[in-house]
């Protein structure tokens, strides 16, 4: 039981949870931007990684909503298509509220995320239908108030144009913002009851129930964030697109998904944090534009794609939950 | 199976030192041991003493490093459960291993169907009087297609046992069947259906027992073997041993006389009730309900199976609605709308299912103590992390948890030092002033049992009501001032145990079980 403590004493100053396994997103990251750079030597220059950071950054909002909500032993099949809705909603808002758009659209999401949560926890249908009728909702409602048709931006794109060409220290400033969203969901996991409610109630929720915790309160929360983080990729998204379109960021489900998984997050719940989901979003837009960059045929992009989700799930997987070993 | 193996007597199994390490742990050293035809072998030994490890290489999950299994006087390489079934190997398993949903039939027959199937198709028929045969062998009288989740608790033992004989049943040599705690979680009454199962078992072949309590060892074994620190320290004839000596071997240290720290049985405020019950009902469950537990008194409720205490002790914690009678706490009229309003006006409970539902296997040791308060650790609704460190280092030395990592991922920690973790959350506040401990010993060894005692000591001594279910008579005894008697969800008897006339532990049992004469 207490063997292997001495060896991975020094590890657990380092890692959140005393694992090698928490190297692995990083490991898998390196070696694909060296083997990219191996191919493509231009792909290491500054204005291609600028260009690959910007890219990530819907990704990786998105999947630092959708940890919490995997740290509960859930999933959100509706937070991009929650993204697109917000896009629609924020090209009205900004028309009518000016900055208190961006506002109404945060809340709006956050609430719809929060009602997710309220089935899965309170009326306890399973989080994989409740998010999958979700899903249909938004994508309808986007569809229907916009007609089907992209709706450009022009009044009020000021108040989100900043964050795409604003530049901060040579990188733009949504690229900060996301930095401080990683840290400040990194606070809030560590630092407050609430945060470390999710991995208690992911891992154990009948016992956190027994020691008079609010399980189901944390399970709202966790879909309210996956909501708020629809909203806030949604603002990114039309800020860079100039437009607000149904189905913008309805590609980004599966994406985002992939990236907490492949940051370590366990699809059983209790295990993941930021800065792995961090790297997620790294590698798996290393993937989509290194792969093009790298001259492989597009038709063949998914087989590698594909690939990597699976053989870094296999090498961050925890057995030990499986084994006999007591 | 041949009869001749039967008679002789040369041993059926014998270990031959036989060493394994985990990492830089030696879980077994040098061990030495053998099963003669028609035995009963208890092994005994406190949690860690490398009971488990012994019993999953006789089983074949895992391999010697060094030393060897001999089967019949030959070498046997029990590579898998597979193999070591093959050599007629069964073991029943200390957590139950059957899955609910499958009818009894397809539990006993798991993984050996093959015989009932026809062109890649079930029959049902053979199933079932295959099944029906194993039943038999074990006395159980239940419908092999009745659903598994259907039967008691023994019954399902029963079909456990059932189990593992279908699985040897090829093998063609005589069984050994292998019982790992099968007497942990049973009532007295089914212990006894066990015992006569074990002494069935013997006739067919032999049978390594596996339990904490040292009583029933000797009763139902011919010989013992005592584990300590992964060897085995001492063998024993059970007619020959008794329970003193048999647990200074297995703790290496005398026999306290004051094992459940009796002399700290101080009177308790009799006239500060802390909690108060009236008249409470919840329906098929238990009926009109009465008593109270006051500051500083440790209280047993005693029962069997079905008597309703468990979820009379849940009722008491919100998790069951109540639908007649009240609840006073600290004597204020209350109602308990859910476990967390419990807590909130403070009452802890812990869990019998420690695992399932005490504790939070993956989360660190810290992390699991202020589960139920997280406030003591935080400031301005922020967490400081080294305060709960420090706490947690505390409460490790006052509890003397093993290892002291408070960092450490408490699912990794044996039994008892996980119970003393799963108690110490409550311990935190001031404010939890009745405390629900749900059979707080179960699977405990005699050593991590000694300082749960310690910690309801403590507790009481606190000014605090302790309401216990406890694991057996003698502990609702040893430890309580006063036991409630339950049957069939009504109070049958109420005793004061450290007055001058105690009650026996006959008389208790009389009041539990119907048709009893006084």
């Amino acid at each position: 039981m207490s063997t292997d403590t001495l060896q991975r004493a020094p590890l657990r100053r380092i890692t959140a949870d005393g694992n090698w396994r928490s190297f692995v997103p990083v490991i898998v990251l390196i070696v694909f931007v060296a083997i990219i750079s191996a191919i493509e030597p231009t792909f290491i220059g500054a204005p291609s990684l600028k260009v690959l950071i910007d890219e990530s950054l819907p990704i990786l909002i998105l999947a630092l909503g959708q940890m919490p909500v995997l740290l509960v032993a859930s999933i959100d099949l509706s937070s991009a298509a929650l993204a697109s809705l917000g896009t629609i909603i924020l090209a009205h808002s900004l028309q009518s509220f000016g900055p208190g758009g961006l506002l109404a659209v945060l809340v709006l999401t956050t609430l719809a995320g929060a009602l997710n949560g309220f089935l899965v926890a309170v009326a306890q249908v399973p989080s994989f239908i409740v998010t999958l009728g979700a899903l249909g909702l938004w994508q309808a409602a986007a569809l229907i108030w916009s007609n089907a048709q992209t709706v450009p931006i022009s009044t009020g794109y000021e108040y989100i144009g900043w964050l795409v060409d604003q530049q901060l220290a040579g990188l733009t400033v949504g690229v900060w913002a996301c930095v401080v969203l990683v840290i400040l969901m990194s606070l809030f996991l560590y630092l407050t009851n609430a945060g470390q409610a999710l991995y208690a109630v992911g891992l154990n929720e009948r016992a956190t129930l027994l020691t008079g915790m609010a399980a189901r309160r944390t399970k709202i929360l966790a879909f309210a964030i996956s909501g708020l983080s629809a909203g806030l990729a949604s603002i990114l998204l039309a800020a860079k697109q100039y437009s607000a379109a149904p189905g913008l960021a309805d590609s980004l489900l599966l994406p985002c998904i992939a990236a907490a998984i492949i940051g370590g997050c366990a699809i059983t719940g209790g295990v993941g944090n930021p800065l792995g989901v961090l790297f997620g979003a790294l590698i798996l837009t290393v993937l989509r534009v290194g792969t093009t960059v790298a001259g492989v045929n597009p038709n063949a992009q998914q087989i590698i794609y594909g690939f990597t989700i699976i053989v870094a799930v296999a090498l961050t997987i925890d057995r030990r939950r499986f084994s006999y070993i007591k | 199976m041949t009869q001749n193996t039967l008679t002789s007597h040369q041993p059926l199994i014998e270990l031959r030192e036989v060493n394994k390490t985990f990492g830089a742990v030696a879980a077994l050293s040098n061990v030495s041991m053998e099963i003669r035809p028609h035995e009963v072998v208890g092994l005994i030994g406190e949690n860690g003493a490398g009971k488990s490890t012994l019993l999953k290489i006789m089983s074949g999950v895992y391999q010697p490093d060094t030393g060897a299994v001999l089967r019949d006087s030959k070498e046997a390489k029990l590579g898998s459960p597979r193999i070591a079934a093959q050599h007629g190997i069964g073991i029943v398993h200390q957590e139950q291993s059957l899955v609910p949903t499958l009818t009894v039939a397809e539990n006993i027959l798991l993984g050996n169907e093959k015989s009932s199937v026809k062109m890649g198709l079930m029959r049902w028929s053979s199933m079932r009087s295959k099944a029906r045969k194993f039943l038999e062998r074990v006395g159980l009288d239940v419908d092999p297609m009745a659903l598994t989740e259907a039967l008691s608790f023994a019954q399902r033992q029963m079909v456990e046992i059932a189990k593992a004989l279908a699985v040897i049943e090829d093998s063609g040599v005589a069984p050994v069947i292998i019982l790992d705690e099968p007497t942990s979680v049973l009532e007295a009454k089914d212990i006894a259906v066990l015992e006569a199962e074990v002494s069935n078992l013997k006739k067919l072949g032999s049978v390594i027992f596996i339990s904490h309590r040292l009583d029933e060892v000797l009763r139902m074994s011919d010989r013992v073997y005592v584990m300590r620190g992964g060897q085995i320290v001492a063998e024993r004839k059970a007619s020959e041993a008794d329970e003193e000596e048999l647990y200074r071997l297995m703790i290496g240290r005398e026999t306290s006389s004051t094992y459940y720290q009796e002399d700290r049985r101080v009177p308790y405020q009799a006239t500060k009730p802390m909690i108060e019950v009236n008249g409470l009902s919840v329906r098929g469950q238990f009926n009109d309900v009465s008593f109270a537990a006051h500051a500083g008194e440790a209280l047993s409720i005693v029962g069997v199976t079905g008597s309703g205490r468990e979820e009379l002790v849940r009722a008491l914690f919100g998790s069951e609605p109540c639908h007649q009678g009240s609840i006073s706490l600290r004597g204020k009229q209350t109602t308990f709308r859910s476990p967390r309003h419990a807590v909130a006006q403070g009452i802890g409970y812990i869990p019998a299912e420690r695992k399932a539902e005490g504790m939070v296997a993956g989360l660190s040791v810290e992390k699991n103590l202020v589960l139920a308060t997280p406030k003591v650790v935080t400031k301005f609704g922020v967490i400081d992390p080294r305060a709960r460190t420090k706490l947690a280092e505390k409460w490790i030395r006052d509890l003397s948890v093993r290892p002291q990592d408070p960092k450490a991922d408490l699912g990794r920690f044996s039994g008892g030092n996980q119970q003393k973790i799963v108690l110490g959350k409550w311990l935190l506040s001031e404010n939890q002033d009745v405390l629900i401990l749900d059979h707080p010993t179960r699977g405990l060894d005699p050593g991590a049992k000694e300082d749960v005692f310690r910690i309801v000591r403590d507790q009481c001594e606190a000014g605090k009501a302790v309401i216990i279910l406890p694991d057996t008579l003698e502990e609702a005894l040893g430890l309580s001032h006063n036991i409630l008697v339950m049957r069939d969800g009504k109070i049958t008897g109420r005793y004061t145990c450290d007055g001058e006339n105690p009650p026996t532990q006959t008389e208790l049992l009389g009041k539990m079980v119907a048709g009893h004469v006084d």
